[in-house]
């Protein structure tokens, strides 16, 4: 919930010395497809899990949308070892904490427990992929946690409704066009046989990869998952997403109401996915406009002009193409007309004038910095390289990317805010009091 | 965009150290030394990466507020309008480009600076800090500037019913004593505070002798403490010893009480049930909390079942106590659709019942005390989550012992003496129910449990109820 629009930080691995390298990552793939990411660390006692299931909102359609992510809920609902209420009994039981995500893209499940309980994670995590039981009484009692989730995310945040309205703008044809958490009315609709198929299609072991951080060793864990998740059977692909949004042929603008002091602001522009050559220039660009207080956006809208109380923007890792977003809150008395225009202007003035190599370089200083904080713990280490893995296609790209971050020039930088930012590519949402006047 | 398994399950206590455990954890090596100004200063290495981390903590929270709700908050934030020798954008300059960081806050109790930092760039930032803490300018025009954010900041949080029930809460239970300080203050007072209120509050409450400053990550122990000492040995006394103001006693509250807070635009009631919790210093500190971690502190926990997982009411339930220096608070929280608002709180109140009337067994308390055991390590595992212990050490008057003796005081926890922290430590009656959500739908509903003040949240929070 506390990541739900915030720029994702996920953003892996960044330039400099780090302590790790690509050969501390010990891999091997399973006979069923399914490829594990082990490292080893003894700094603390402790060890995870995480497993990343290629699937997320983009593999549903209208009719089941929320359905990846009541999914994920559904895993911990009991399987044929573990029952109902045992999955997460168990693990607490042994010392061990769990959580999971869904987003557009991907569902990842983790687990945080000392080293000591592995072989009880291990179980667990393939009694649930093997052989999930999916009981309709858990189903109706789950639905009620998933419908008050959606309901306290929109009960607590505007950006949360905007955001979703932005998207479904931005987005008329591809599945990115509906919101993770679902509609309402086909949250109350999805039916067995709908769960029952997503479990066979996407929580196959050929369709997800694991990493194995902390106290561990590398045989362990390999000795350890042919023991209880190779003997899984693997699964036929699951079928590609095929929809390929249609370029955006001019500006769109929607107007939601809600009852807030000043209002929210939304600008967002088509942008490419994590493995096109401009993510690099455009993650930079991101920080350029809106990282630290002397950033540019902050600079001129919050200090200078005091047009909006704050600003961000986000640009995250995802599959398919994807939004370039501006966030911004006006300042009591604002009109969100000024604010926009002012967030133009600063883009225009990186379109047409560039960026500086002082800039530059700060934005690759805290790049490192970055690096430092997710290596230094074993969480960080098994997000960033499972992330790698699954949106660069490789998790030693984790690797490259201080060379990919290096190349990048403020020429790079000035082309992309040109390539990108342009008027009939983006879609604006404005959430305010009155939308009558 | 992501939606998670769970929402805040996992709500610490305010104490940084409350979920623990530990494998023959121990707590790393560190030196702990005293200026002669009466500043402690804390200081350890870790080596994994190449960062410092650094953790002050100041005697100047929102119990100093006075009249003035918001000023021990403003005048932390201002420290960071410039200084002496950094003017603010001179100041935001150096650090981005450092890709570091200083944040600098008020809590109810304690200012704080947290500052983050590449080793091979500490003497620029330490100075950076030293500035920050000693030789504020506390401009005026960014005091201003600031203001005006933080007014439409307040104007926002009620939009957010989870934004504002923890205030109104706190001084529900706490009525006139300083621990019920608002700490990000109110509009009529905000609005009012000039930059010459800050430099006052700062002048009286950012003293030296009450103050501790940690140090952690990526550097040699000789040469920082002569560096620390450099920097922060000109740093004067006060001119009076601080006031205790919290030392006076809580009233204890004498019947169940409603506090329904009107949003008119609700859909769902967000709720607290509260009541007297224990100061940091309590001696059953530890096995509170394996006890509130079946209760109410964790996925499987008693509520998080019955209200989560058997019922569906809602996305989680938790409960927690918070403990200060001189008292506490217990709540039990959570939040659900309006119209299922009184199953939602009868549920709850049955499980606190059954806490009571049925209790635990071995093999749950087993379980808690394996869980707390071991989650224990990742919570002091980075530079910057040992500096917060440190001066979390420094505040609450405690030592390493509590971090290396904690296995042995979780193990220790036996069945009966579980029954009896039960009994004494969670409540029975004289409930606080404190309710956000839409009047019109729930008023009803409120008064089965206690007699209601009624209040709406768009107005200000009154100064007692």
């Amino acid at each position: 919930m506390k990541k739900l629009f915030l720029i994702a930080l996920l953003l892996p691995a960044l330039f400099g010395r780090s302590q790790m390298k690509a050969d501390d990552v010990k891999t091997f793939v399973l006979k069923n497809g399914m490829k594990f990411l082990v490292v080893e660390d003894y700094s603390i006692p402790n060890a995870n899990m995480y497993l990343f299931y290629k699937v997320g909102s983009r593999n549903e359609y209208q009719g089941i949308t929320g359905l990846s992510h009541f999914f994920e809920h559904m895993m911990f609902n009991g399987a044929k070892k573990y029952g109902p209420k045992l999955f997460d009994q168990t693990m607490e039981f042994n010392g061990g904490a769990n959580n999971a995500y869904t987003t557009e893209n991907v569902t990842v499940y983790t687990n945080w427990f000392p080293s000591s309980a592995m072989e009880v994670i291990f179980d667990l995590e393939g009694d649930r992929i093997a052989s999930l039981s999916i009981d309709p009484k858990m189903v109706e009692s789950e639905r009620g946690v998933v419908l008050s989730e959606r309901s306290t995310g929109l009960e607590n945040s505007p950006w949360n409704l905007l955001g979703q309205q932005v998207q479904a703008t931005a987005f008329q044809e591809h599945p990115y066009h509906w919101p993770v958490i679902g509609y309402e009315d086909d949250m109350k609709n999805w039916k067995q046989s709908d769960l029952e198929r997503y479990f066979k299609t996407y929580y196959a072991p050929n369709n997800c990869v694991v990493v194995v951080s902390g106290s561990v060793k590398a045989d362990d864990v390999k000795k350890l998952a042919e023991k209880y998740i190779e003997p899984i059977a693997a699964q036929a692909p699951p079928p590609p997403v095929h929809t390929v949004e249609p370029p955006q042929t001019g500006e769109r603008r929607i107007l939601v109401q809600k009852d807030v002091a000043t209002p929210y602001l939304m600008i967002a522009y088509k942008a490419p996915e994590a493995k096109h050559a401009d993510y690099y220039p455009l993650v930079i660009l991101s920080d350029i406009l809106s990282s630290g207080k002397s950033s540019r956006l902050y600079t001129e809208l919050v200090d200078k002009k005091q047009l909006a109380t704050s600003v961000f923007t986000g640009y995250d890792q995802s599959f398919d193409p994807t939004l370039f977003q501006f966030y911004a809150v006006a300042s009591k008395g604002v009109n969100e007309n000024d604010l926009e225009k002012a967030i133009y202007e600063e883009i225009e003035k990186i379109k047409k004038d560039g960026i500086s190599e002082n800039e530059l370089q700060k934005i690759k200083n805290q790049k490192l910095m970055e690096f430092y904080g997710q290596v230094e713990t074993i969480n960080g280490k098994s997000n960033n390289i499972g992330t790698y893995e699954v949106f660069f296609g490789d998790y030693k790209k984790m690797f490259d990317a201080p060379a990919e971050f290096n190349k990048v020039t403020i020429d790079d930088v000035k082309r992309v805010a040109n390539k990108y930012f342009s008027k009939s590519a983006r879609t604006v949402g404005i959430l305010k009091s009155n939308t009558n006047e | 965009m992501q939606y998670i398994k769970r929402l805040f399950i996992f709500a610490l206590l305010l104490t940084v150290a409350m979920q623990l455990s530990a494998q023959g954890y121990q707590l790393p090596k560190y030196e702990k030394f005293k200026l002669k100004n009466g500043f402690t200063v804390y200081l350890m290495e870790q080596k994994e990466v190449p960062v410092i981390s650094v953790s002050v903590i100041l005697p100047a929270g929102a119990i100093y507020d006075g009249e003035k709700a918001g000023l021990a908050s403003l005048t932390a934030t201002a420290l960071k309008h410039g200084t002496k020798n950094f003017p603010k954008a001179k100041l935001d300059e150096e650090l981005d480009f450092a890709g570091a960081s200083i944040s600098t806050y008020a809590s109810k109790e304690s200012a704080g600076l947290s500052s983050k930092f590449a080793a091979k760039d500490k003497d620029k930032i330490l100075g950076l800090i030293k500035e920050v803490l000693l030789e504020p300018a506390f401009d005026a025009a960014e005091f201003e500037k600031e203001k005006k954010r933080l007014l439409v900041s307040l104007e926002q949080q009620k939009e957010s019913p989870r934004s504002v029930i923890g205030a109104y809460f706190d001084k529900f239970m706490y009525g006139d004593h300083v621990y019920g300080n608002i700490i990000q203050g109110k509009i009529s007072t905000v609005s009012t505070l000039t930059v010459d209120d800050l430099k006052k509050f700062y002048q009286e409450n950012y003293l030296p002798e009450g103050s501790a400053i940690s140090v952690v990550g990526d550097f040699n122990t000789a040469e920082m403490k002569s560096k620390i000492t450099a920097l922060f040995s000109g740093w004067k006394k006060g001119a009076k010893a601080q006031v205790n103001l919290a030392s006076k006693p809580v009233t204890p509250p004498a019947g169940n009480r409603v506090l329904l807070i009107n949003k008119d635009d609700a859909r769902e009631t967000t709720f607290y049930i509260g009541a007297p919790g224990i100061p940091r210093n309590n001696p059953d500190y530890v096995a509170i909390d394996v006890v509130n971690t079946l209760f109410g502190g964790r996925f499987t926990s008693m509520l998080n079942d019955e209200l989560r997982v058997n019922t569906g009411l809602t996305y989680g339930a938790n409960s927690r106590f918070s403990p200060l220096k001189n008292a506490g608070t217990f709540v039990i929280s959570t939040f659900t659709a309006g119209k299922t608002t009184e199953p939602a709180i009868d549920k709850a109140l049955e499980v606190l019942n059954k806490l009571h009337s049925t209790g635990i067994d071995e093999n749950a308390l087993a379980s808690a005390k394996n869980y707390v055991k071991g989650q224990f390590p990742p919570r002091f595992e980075t530079a910057g989550q040992l500096a917060g212990l440190l001066t979390q050490m420094f505040w609450y008057n405690f030592n390493e012992s509590f971090i290396n003796n904690f296995e042995k005081n979780v193990d220790g926890l036996t069945l009966d003496k579980a029954k009896a922290i039960i009994a004494k430590y969670f409540p029975k009656d004289k409930l606080q129910f404190v309710l956000v959500g839409k009047s019109a739908d729930i008023k009803k509903i409120a008064e089965k449990y206690g007699p209601v003040t009624e209040v709406q949240i768009k107005e200000e929070v009154k100064k007692a109820f």
